[in-house]
């Protein structure tokens, strides 16, 4: 017996909804950075078991996790270079107290 | 008996993946963070074999256990902070975001069960090849874009932690 479609996409939708409050409840940039990871690899999940199970022939879902990958690297490598000058100018991640641009 | 082998292995990884993901959000300790981060990518790579995409499960260990892992590490390595009380990891909007979240959240994970299988698709064999010619064949451009895209983000991350006296 199979596992059918829906729980796949469940499980992605609660991992992505995990990410969702990490980017929202939490203070530190590097976990938020790791929340958004979290919210793109659910993605990727609820991608490829469409793509498997619900996609006709071809595997277009499976190209789309491809380029989420390589947006994702260059997502936290970027994410993490702006994190490093933040915390060079003051040294925090708080994300509550890098505020300077705050009128 | 041999049937039930697929539904217990979804079962486990299910729960490592949820587990471990608010455990990511919830640790108080930002390395515990990061290593149950690197967990969860593994769960998701088995998830990827359980549906037989093979290579995206491969790219999966590869690229996020892997390389963004390793990147997410040496983020906590550079930016030290000093131990502050549990309560404080969290944001003052925590309840708001709780409110807005959680419905909408479980709403949208029992609409998710409403997909079914469509009729039609069996099994199928591995992914290595059709994902080889989209990629190859209908995607070039798009693979070609995204080589720029990488290229950009290595120049702008290099230049985004250069010091300026080098």
């Amino acid at each position: 017996m199979a596992v059918p479609l829906g729980a796949f996409i469940a499980v992605s939708a609660v991992l992505f909804f995990i990410g969702t409050a990490g980017v929202l409840v939490r203070r530190n940039a590097v976990v938020i950075l790791m929340s958004v990871e979290l919210m793109l690899n659910a993605t990727n999940l609820a991608l490829v078991a469409f793509s498997r199970r619900f996609g006709s022939i071809d595997e277009r879902g499976s190209v789309f996790v491809v380029f989420i990958f390589v947006v994702a690297a260059a997502e936290v490598a970027v994410g993490l270079a702006i994190v490093l000058s933040a915390y060079r100018n003051r040294p925090t991640v708080d994300v509550d107290q890098i505020r300077q641009l705050k009128g | 008996m041999l049937g039930l082998i697929e539904p217990a292995l979804f079962a486990i990884l299910s729960i490592a993946i949820i587990g471990a993901g608010a455990g990511v959000v919830l640790a108080n300790r930002i390395t515990t963070s990061a290593l149950l981060m690197a967990f969860t990518f593994l769960n998701v790579a088995g998830m990827f074999i359980l549906l037989g995409a093979e290579t995206i499960a491969m790219f999966q260990v590869l690229i996020y256990v892997g390389a963004i892992t390793v990147l997410i590490l040496y983020g906590v390595m550079f930016t030290p902070q000093s131990p502050r009380p549990y309560g404080l990891f969290f944001q003052t909007q925590k309840f708001w975001a709780a409110l807005f979240v959680v419905p909408i959240a479980i709403f949208v994970a029992l609409v998710s069960f409403a997909f079914r299988d469509s009729a039609g698709v069996g099994p199928k064999g591995g992914d290595l090849l059709p994902l080889a010619t989209s990629v190859f064949r209908d995607f070039a451009f798009p693979f070609e874009v995204a080589s720029v895209l990488l290229l950009a983000a290595m120049v702008g991350a290099i230049v985004l932690v250069k010091r300026d006296e080098d």
